[in-house]
Parts: C-alpha cells; sequence; structure tokens
C-alpha cells in the first residue's frame, strides 16, 4: 500500500514566487525505507517539512502531496497538525534543541504516550521506562536535556517521536555532528522502523548512513533530482555525473595514498617525545611520540573530545605540555605556525569586509597586492569576493579565502583543525587536495585534525590514533 | 555611523523606518530650539514680573508666564538646556570611563577584571537613582555633586555590555586568526571589537541621556535636585501643580517637555530597550 | 548548586555592606557639613528655637561626642551603624527604628500592590500579544509601551492626579487614610513597570513559540493547547520572573518619588522629607533600609532563578 505520495512539489518564496526547489516526484510504500541525499545548504530540510505542513513563513509548496491516498497539501494547518504523531511524525535535525529545556525527558516522553493512549500517568510512565530500557536510556528518565550527550539526547527525541506508533518517520540529517559510536547506535534505530513495518523517509548529506539505510535513494543537486533507484545500485555504480563526483569524493572511496615523495627529508619542523598534555592539571594525552618535516603531512585523528584541539594548542605553544619534551625547529619565526579553523565563518572579523582584513595581513607581512590577487587566481578565486563580508561567501570559497591568508604569513608549519568537516563531500575533497597541492609547493608542513578516519588515512603521509595514547 | 551615512532625509528614512525616523526629526527639533531658542524668545528666564503673573500665552509672551510672571518660554528653554547639556555630559563621562573600563576587564581578565567588576556591582548595590539621592542629601542643589552622581549611576551599563560583549568577541576564532596572523591590538580593537559593540552602545547612550534627564528632574521634583530660581523641569512642575486650576496650560508645559525630550530619545534607536 | 548559591550570597552580603558604608560616610558628611554649631542646631530642632539654651547645646554635645576629632566621630558613628543603632530622630522625638518599622509597612502596601497591578496588566497583554506577533494589537501596545515608557513615574503620577482626583475627583490626591488613597500610587507604579515587562513577557512567549521544542512538542503529537500550557508558558515564565527582578530597581527608586508626591508615609516620603529637614539619622535610617531592601529582594531573585531553572546551576 502507498502510505505517502509527492506529485511535482516545489518549495517557493511566497513573495518573490522564486522556487527553491522542484520538481520532486517521488512515492513511499508502507514498509519501505527512502533516501533523499544532496549537498548541505540545498533545501533538503523544506521537503520534509513540506510534507510535514510546517515550512516556515514567507515559505509555500504547490504540487501534490497524499497521504494514504488522500491529498494533504490543501489541508488546513490545523488537519494537518492533526495527522502529527499520529500517522507522520519526524525524527529533529537538532535533538538537544528539540526537547523543553526545563522539563526531565523521561516526562517529556511519558506526555505523549498519556496523550495518545489516555493512559494514566502510572501506565504512561511505565511505558516510557520500557522505552528507555531498549534505546539505553535507563538512568535518562529524571534527566533534563542540558545533562544529557547528544547521542543521548536524540535517543530520548526518538522515543518521544515515535511514542504514538505513526506510520511515517522522517529523519532530517540524523546524524549530524555525531561521532562514528553514535552514528551506528542511532543507524540501528532507524533500520529498525521499516522492519516493523513502518515507512522511513531519510533526509541526509551522508553517503556512509544512506548506503547502510539500504532501500531507495533519491540524488538531489540544486533542487532537482537528477538520479533514483534502489540505493546499492545507485550508489555502486552512479550514473548521473552529480552522483559520480559524489560517490568518488566520499573519503571512503578515495584512492589510497600514492608513494610520498618529500623534498627535504632531513628538514624536522617540530618533534614529540613523550608528550603529555592537558588542561587546567587535567591529562587528556600520554607518551605521544611524532614528528613532522617540511613539505610533509602527519594526519591527527580521534572521537570528539579526546583533546585534539588541546594539541594543536600546545603545538603552537599557546598551552604548555604538561610533560615530555615539544621541540620546534629554530628557525620557525614567530608567525610562522599558522592556523586553519573548523568553521570558516567565524575565522574572519564578521563585520568588515574580506578587504579590509587583507589588506591588514598583506601590510604586516609585506605581500604586494598584486601577488595576492595572484594567489586568489590560483584557486579560482575572483578578487571581486574580497569586497564582502564573510557571511556573504560561501564556506568552501571562506576555507580557500582562509587558505591564502594563512600562506601571506609564509608559515612554516600549518595546523588545520577539521577544516572541511562543515563543508560538502565535493567541496571537501576540492579542499583538501588543494591544501596538499599548496602546501607542497610551498614546503610547509601540515598538521590536519579530523575525527575521519578514511580521510586521515588516505590524504596524509603520517597518521595517529590518538585512540592510542589517551589517558 | 548609520545616523551620518546616507544624506538625503527618504534614504534616511528608508533605511532606519519611521519611528526612528520620528525620534531623530524630533530630537533635533529639541536641539536646534535648546541651542538657538533662548536668543529668539528674548525674555530673561529669571525676570519676575508679578502684576503679569499667570497670563495665557499671548503675542509677547508665547507660552504665558508662570505664578512669578516670569516668561514660560524662556524657562522651559532654560531647563533644556541645564537637561541636556548635563545629561549629556554625564553620558560622556560615563560612556568613556565604561567602555575603556569594559575593554580592559574583558581584554586582562582575572584579577582586573574581578576587581572592575566587582566596583561595578558595587555601584549596582544602590538603585541609581537613590544613589544619587543619598549624595545630593548631603550637598542638596549642587551642580558638581549632581553630575558625579549621574555619571556614576550610569558608567555600569556600559561596562557591563561593554565587558560582556568583548569577552564573546575576543574568544571567537577570528581574533584568534587575528593574532595569529600577527595582526596589531589596534586591529582588534577597531576592527573585531568596536563594530560589534557601536549599535548597542547607541542604544544605551540614548537610554542613558534619557535617564539622566528623568533624574534630574525627578530630583528637581523632589525639592533634592536643582535649587529655585534656577529653571529646571522637575522643579517647574512642582512649583505650578498648586495653579493647575487656574492655569492648567501652565504645569502641562514641563511635563510635555520631558516627555517628548524622553520620547525622543527612545525613539531616536528603536524605541525599546528592556532596562 | 551550592556553589552558585553561596557565590550570591557573598555577593550580596558585600554589596549590603557597601551600601551600609555607603549611607554611613554620606551621612557622616551631611553632619560634618551642617552650618555652624551642629550641637545648637540639633538642640534646636530636638526642642525649638525657644525652649533651647546653652546647657542644651552643650547636653546634646555631650551626648554625641561633637567635640572630638572627626576621625574618632566617624569611627564611632560607623560603629553605632554596625550594631543596628540607628540613633534618634534630629526633628521628631523617638528612635530612627521605630519609625521606620511603621514606614516600611506603608511601603510594602504600596510596592507589593503596585508589582500586583503590574503583573495584573502585563501578563494577559504579554501572553495576548506574543501568541498573536504583528497582529493590531501587538503593534498597539508596542506604541503605548513605548509611549508610558517614555513618562517618567512621578509625570505619571501627576498625570493621574490631574485627571483623576483634580478633574474627575474618583480618588483622593494625597494621604493614606483608605484604600481609595493607595488606587491611584499603586496604578502610577504599576503601569511604568507594566510597560515594560509585558514587552518582555511578549518577547519570551514568542522565543518560545518559534523554538524548536515547540514545534517538536507538536510533531510527536500533543496539541496546540497542552502544548501551551505544558512547554511554552512554563518556559516563558522563567524570563518574566527574572525580569520582574530587574525591576525592582525601578520599584524603588518609584516608590521614593512616589510617596513623596502623594504624601504616602512610607520610607521613601520619610527620607526625602528627612533630606529636606536635614534629619541625618532619619536620612541614614532610611536610605539603609531602602538599600538594604534592595539587596534583600536581589538575593531572593538570585535563588528564586536557581530554583526555577536548573540550568542556571550548572553554568
Amino acid at each position: 500500500m502507498t502510505l505517502l505520495s509527492v506529485k511535482n512539489l516545489y518549495v517557493f518564496i511566497e513573495d518573490k514566487q522564486v522556487d527553491l526547489l522542484g520538481p520532486i516526484s517521488f512515492s513511499l510504500e508502507l514498509g519501505e525505507n527512502l533516501t533523499i541525499m544532496g549537498e548541505t545548504g540545498a533545501g533538503k530540510s523544506l521537503i520534509a517539512q513540506a510534507i510535514l505542513g510546517s515550512l516556515p513563513t514567507g515559505l509555500k509548496s504547490r504540487g501534490d502531496i497524499l497521504l494514504k491516498g488522500e491529498a494533504i497539501d490543501n489541508l488546513s494547518p490545523k488537519k494537518r497538525a492533526a495527522l502529527w504523531g499520529d500517522i507522520i511524525t519526524a525524527l529533529p535535525q537538532e535533538p538537544w534543541l528539540s526537547l523543553d529545556p526545563l522539563m526531565r525527558s523521561g516526562q517529556q516522553v511519558a506526555e505523549t504516550h498519556r496523550y495518545f493512549k489516555s493512559y494514566n500517568w502510572k501506565e504512561a510512565k511505565k511505558q516510557t521506562e520500557q522505552q528507555f530500557k531498549k534505546l539505553d536510556l535507563s538512568d535518562t528518565a529524571q534527566k533534563r536535556p542540558f545533562q544529557l550527550s547528544g547521542g543521548m539526547a536524540q535517543r530520548v527525541a526518538f522515543a518521544a517521536a515515535t511514542a504514538g506508533d505513526a506510520e511515517l518517520l522522517l529523519a532530517d540529517e540524523p546524524t549530524k555532528g555525531l561521532d562514528s559510536h553514535r552514528h551506528d547506535k542511532i543507524l540501528s534505530l532507524l533500520k529498525a522502523i521499516p522492519q516493523k513495518g513502518d515507512s522511513l523517509l531519510t533526509i541526509t548529506h551522508d553517503l556512509d548512513l544512506a548506503y547502510a539505510l539500504g532501500g531507495k535513494i533519491i540524488i538531489l543537486k540544486n533542487g532537482k533530482i537528477v538520479e533514483e533507484g534502489i540505493t546499492h545500485t545507485v550508489l555502486s555504480s552512479p550514473k548521473a555525473s552529480y552522483t559520480q563526483a559524489l560517490c568518488a569524493a566520499n573519503p571512503s572511496s578515495w584512492p589510497p595514498l600514492s608513494s610520498c615523495t618529500i623534498s627535504s627529508k632531513e628538514n624536522i619542523l617540530v618533534q614529540s617525545e613523550k608528550l603529555r598534555i592537558g588542561r587546567n592539571k587535567i591529562a587528556f594525552i600520554k607518551g605521544l611520540d611524532f614528528c613532522l618535516k617540511a613539505g610533509e603531512s602527519l594526519a591527527i585523528s580521534g572521537p570528539s573530545g579526546i583533546g585534539k584541539t588541546s594539541l594543536l594548542d600546545t603545538i603552537i605553544g599557546s598551552i604548555k605540555p604538561m610533560g615530555g619534551t615539544l621541540t620546534r625547529a629554530e628557525h620557525i619565526g614567530k608567525w610562522e605556525i599558522q592556523k586553519l579553523y573548523q568553521d570558516p565563518p567565524t575565522a574572519f572579523p564578521p563585520l568588515i569586509s574580506l578587504k579590509d582584513n587583507f589588506k591588514a595581513v598583506t601590510k604586516k607581512h609585506k605581500m604586494a597586492w598584486d601577488q595576492l590577487l595572484q594567489l586568489l587566481e590560483n584557486v579560482e578565486l575572483d578578487a571581486s569576493i574580497l569586497e564582502r563580508r564573510p557571511s556573504n561567501v560561501s564556506g568552501g570559497e571562506l576555507q580557500r579565502l582562509s587558505f591564502i591568508r594563512a600562506l601571506i604569513a609564509k608559515p612554516k608549519i600549518l595546523l588545520a583543525d577539521e577544516p572541511t568537516s562543515r563543508l560538502d563531500l565535493i567541496t571537501q575533497e576540492t579542499c583538501l587536495n588543494l591544501l596538499k597541492k599548496l602546501c607542497r609547493e610551498e614546503n610547509i608542513g601540515i598538521i590536519l585534525v579530523t575525527h575521519n578516519q578514511h580521510i586521515a588515512e588516505k590524504w596524509a603521509h603520517n597518521h595517529i590514533d590518538l585512540n592510542q595514547f589517551c589517558v | 555611523m548609520i545616523f551620518f551615512a546616507s544624506y538625503s532625509p527618504l534614504k534616511l528614512y528608508r533605511k532606519i523606518g519611521l519611528s526612528r525616523s520620528i525620534g531623530l526629526g524630533l530630537l533635533s527639533i529639541i536641539i536646534i530650539s535648546t541651542v538657538i531658542g533662548p536668543d529668539l524668545v528674548g525674555h530673561d528666564p529669571a525676570k519676575q514680573d508679578l502684576l503679569h503673573a499667570r497670563q495665557m500665552p499671548n503675542a509677547v509672551h508665547l507660552l504665558g508666564t508662570d505664578h512669578l510672571g516670569r516668561d514660560m518660554a524662556a524657562r522651559l528653554l532654560s531647563g533644556a538646556r541645564l537637561s541636556l547639556s548635563l545629561g549629556i555630559l554625564s553620558l560622556v563621562t560615563a560612556a568613556f570611563l565604561g567602555i575603556s573600563l569594559g575593554i580592559i576587564a574583558a581584554w586582562f581578565g582575572t584579577w582586573t577584571d574581578r576587581f572592575l567588576t566587582s566596583f561595578a556591582d558595587a555601584i549596582l548595590a544602590l538603585p541609581g537613582l537613590l544613589l544619587v539621592l543619598i549624595l545630593m542629601a548631603s550637598a542638596p542643589g549642587s551642580w558638581w555633586l549632581l553630575y558625579i552622581g549621574i555619571s556614576l549611576t550610569l558608567w555600569v551599563e556600559f561596562f557591563r555590555y561593554t565587558r560582556q560583549r568583548s569577552r564573546i568577541i575576543l574568544a571567537h576564532p577570528s581574533v584568534d586568526a587575528s593574532k595569529n596572523l600577527g595582526l596589531s591590538n589596534y586591529f582588534i580593537l577597531t576592527r573585531h571589537i568596536f563594530p560589534e559593540l557601536r549599535n548597542g552602545l547607541f542604544t544605551i547612550s540614548a537610554f542613558g541621556i534619557a535617564s539622566a534627564i528623568t533624574a534630574i528632574a525627578a530630583l528637581g521634583f523632589v525639592s533634592v535636585g536643582i535649587r529655585p530660581p534656577m529653571a529646571e523641569w522637575g522643579l517647574m512642575m512642582t512649583q505650578l501643580l498648586p495653579y493647575w486650576r487656574e492655569a492648567p496650560f501652565l504645569i502641562l508645559q514641563p511635563i510635555i517637555c520631558l516627555v517628548l525630550t524622553i520620547l525622543s530619545l527612545h525613539l531616536s534607536v528603536g524605541g525599546f530597550h528592556k532596562k | 548548586m551550592y556553589k552558585k548559591l553561596i557565590a550570591a550570597l557573598l555577593k550580596r552580603g558585600l554589596q549590603a555592606l557597601i551600601v551600609a558604608l555607603i549611607v554611613g560616610l554620606v551621612s557622616f558628611a551631611m553632619m560634618q557639613a551642617l552650618p555652624g554649631d551642629a550641637a545648637f542646631r540639633i538642640a534646636a530642632g530636638r526642642y525649638g528655637y525657644d525652649l533651647m539654651d546653652a546647657a542644651a547645646a552643650e547636653a546634646v554635645r555631650q551626648e554625641l561626642g561633637l567635640d572630638r576629632h572627626w576621625s574618632l566621630q566617624l569611627f564611632d558613628w560607623l560603629k553605632a551603624l554596625a550594631q543596628f543603632n540607628l540613633g534618634e530622630s534630629f526633628i521628631y522625638r523617638g528612635s530612627v527604628s521605630e519609625k521606620i518599622a511603621v514606614q516600611l509597612g506603608h511601603t510594602l502596601t504600596l510596592s507589593l500592590s503596585a508589582l500586583f497591578v503590574s503583573i495584573l496588566i502585563a501578563f494577559p497583554i504579554g501572553i495576548y500579544t506574543g501568541l498573536n506577533p504583528n497582529g493590531w494589537a501587538d503593534k498597539f501596545f508596542l506604541q503605548l509601551s513605548i509611549f508610558v515608557r517614555a513618562i517618567p513615574p512621578f509625570a505619571v503620577g501627576l498625570t493621574l492626579v490631574l485627571i483623576f482626583s483634580v478633574h474627575l475627583k474618583l480618588f483622593p490626591v494625597a494621604g493614606f487614610r483608605s484604600f481609595h488613597h493607595l488606587i491611584l500610587p499603586a496604578f502610577t507604579l504599576g503601569i511604568g513597570m507594566a510597560a515594560v515587562s509585558n514587552r518582555v513577557i511578549r518577547d519570551s512567549v514568542l522565543e518560545a513559540m518559534h523554538s524548536d521544542w515547540q514545534l517538536f512538542s507538536r510533531i510527536k503529537g500533543l496539541p496546540s493547547g497542552l502544548t501551551l500550557r505544558a512547554h511554552v508558558l512554563r518556559n516563558a515564565a522563567l524570563p518574566s520572573v527574572t525580569y520582574i527582578g530587574v525591576q525592582m530597581a525601578y520599584l524603588i527608586e518609584g516608590v521614593v518619588i512616589i510617596e513623596t508626591l502623594f504624601a504616602w508615609p512610607g520610607i521613601g516620603h520619610a527620607l526625602i522629607h528627612a533630606i529636606f529637614g536635614r534629619d541625618i539619622a532619619m536620612v541614614q535610617g532610611t536610605a539603609l533600609t531602602l538599600g538594604l531592601i534592595y539587596v534583600g529582594l536581589n538575593l531572593v531573585i538570585d535563588f528564586l532563578c536557581s530554583f526555577i531553572d536548573p540550568r542556571s546551576a550548572k553554568s
């Protein structure tokens, strides 16, 4: 039986009559599993919002949305809201922000049970307890959202969303901000939905998640469908050029690093022995030995919170090692260790033009303006981009600009803290390749911090897994 | 400086909206008449004329005369001069102190921050008006004490805002990036901190002048502030209250002046500030 | 949790000390600044010019120790303050503490009534406009709030007196004999507070209605009424209560001026009266009481906030 069918769906800005996405058509059978895949910022979430009927003010949808054969797109907001929880439900993108900050998490789930099944409180609490047990949340019922980790908050949200036993679950970027361990946990929860006979519609930019979920897939580009079919078929032999590029850009399918040729083998920039690192007298990492030579790349990987950022701060000298030795080559000057930041928009002063910023940096490091324009040309950026403020420039462009800005200081070492984790797969690959090329050309030693094992293994000459040095 | 960025009034109106335009327009009228008005009116605000007391507005006395026959227009303008100049002077003092100490506290942190914050907390131990009132108690009518008292209560908000915003800005990765690139502290101050503080400081300033003017009038009203025979709005209200029945237009004048001045200041920065 | 409360206690304790110190120093300075022979003046104030003579002045001098060096006097002055010995009024017979105990009751009656009026006005308007943002009511109350906000409390009071007492003769102008006397001053202060707090409540309701958790509560299946009751209002109440704390400064300032306008025999009225009559002991007593009430109220609000909002205990 067809549960949901969408025909020629468009989402547009009401005042300007500008289409943000469309046409989108698909249908979803009961017990089926569909993934919609596309780059970030392409408005994928709008599809989920259009189906739910919760588009932000100013946005409207047109086209047909049929639920169990009945048109729901022209129902009044009140009637659409009556479907929520009962027939359609959704797993929120930001689980932390989606739970009432003042209410204990058990209560937030129990109130849904109580409402849907007209239980008394006692019965509803019992139901919640059972559900929490299944989800590994036994101690969580009395905690409030601020006391939960990201993964726990997501499971509480999952429990609340599915308490009404809705037939259709919309999951919008369910793995956003989760590391691989938590990634697997949410995956198994999602996989259980079709097995139970309900339907799952997942919206994601995470190729690994899409592959693991299986079922059907739709690939979106610029708000339009470029390819659709059985997930495993589409992803293993993609036809559309965009899908091919997407699959190739996924770090897990990158070619292994070809034999490396390091120009100056003896030129050691920084070296550590039995390094012990921590903050406020609490050690995170111990017994770390590494060595970085000019023109070489070193990747450091590990889950969030293991102390990757503290390690970088130690290398740059802003915190002192707690033990062991860290030696920087003497010829490295004050400004010759440069950094790249995780979130490109936060790395530039937000209220002045980029030109203002670059003028100051070139002046400080005595670089001619023409030379800067040449650098921009090398990374395929137009000089006119400098007239804008950081908020009007895309993340990928901004990250390239921050490479350039770091290069002005003629660094010998470049420390990159998750520089591409907020970027799309394709942009990520372009950026990382560019970074590697520039560092090789300028003979810069680079340390890349990443939580992605594949990038760590396939991109850098050397790889350190911090899990082995954890205190 | 959003106010001066566009020169044509129409452009400005489109940029800042109706209520701010009204506020700025009203404020300009008040300031201009305060500066040139006393000469245009031509009367001495202190000159009594008991034979012509409590006159209705007429050709000689545009807004009538008070219970002692003094020209109301001249007195209102003289009151405006007093309130505005004292308000602006206290504000400039407070803003200078508050902003610089706020940045110093945020920049150096540790004990400097702790010391300055405790100092601000100490000032906040008393509600602003009460502090000025108690200070004024030791020398009623003293202009200097009024100036010091008002500045003392106003600087705290500048300090707290500047310190809190600057702390957030200084912890931002972009500041770390600029420091790492070797950019000067001057760059961080003028390109990172000031642009972010600007709008908030405008709002605090407008509301600060408004509350200074209110405080001056309130103290005058309870006869603890500026002393007669000086013309001051709050004082005028007290003096004219007994004549409400015979000459209602008299007491309404200082009230309207005070309300319009405060309203124009509030509106010029968008009308609302939750303090 | 306890750490936070202890920090609040310390901070407010320090503030209380500072209030005492400022008030003590200022009133001592007033004492020194009295023109002519202080003892003579005080005696005259106490007994009247007709009934006093050099002997009475000398008695006062001995009693207050006015012939010693000023630093010793200051030390004694602050010591008496630390022992909560506020002394005797210079003008009225009787101890300052007794006077203040009576006035405090009146001031509290007025303040609580004003607070009640403000809550009665602000919450319905704030909740309604927050649930219907950008409607005509929202726009109307925004403009009205801006306008009322621009009128200082004493001008509000004056206007209310002119309209309701003098013109319409509905309420008495001043005094405090009956409930009728309470209405105008309580409304004067209440309206002023409500002018701002209704917008704060409106904004917090609006923010709650636009929050992710509000939408998720609907999506997991709860109807709008239940979501409003169980989640939105509860969360919106928090900043609203905190804001009422912020308004305590307005209330204390307002009380001083409004009591004077309406001749309401509370502490504020007494303070202004004492400043006017150079009754230094009364200035010190009343200012100290008002300042300590303010610090105390802030402490109560600190505790209340960490009690309502479990998050604040963490950060």
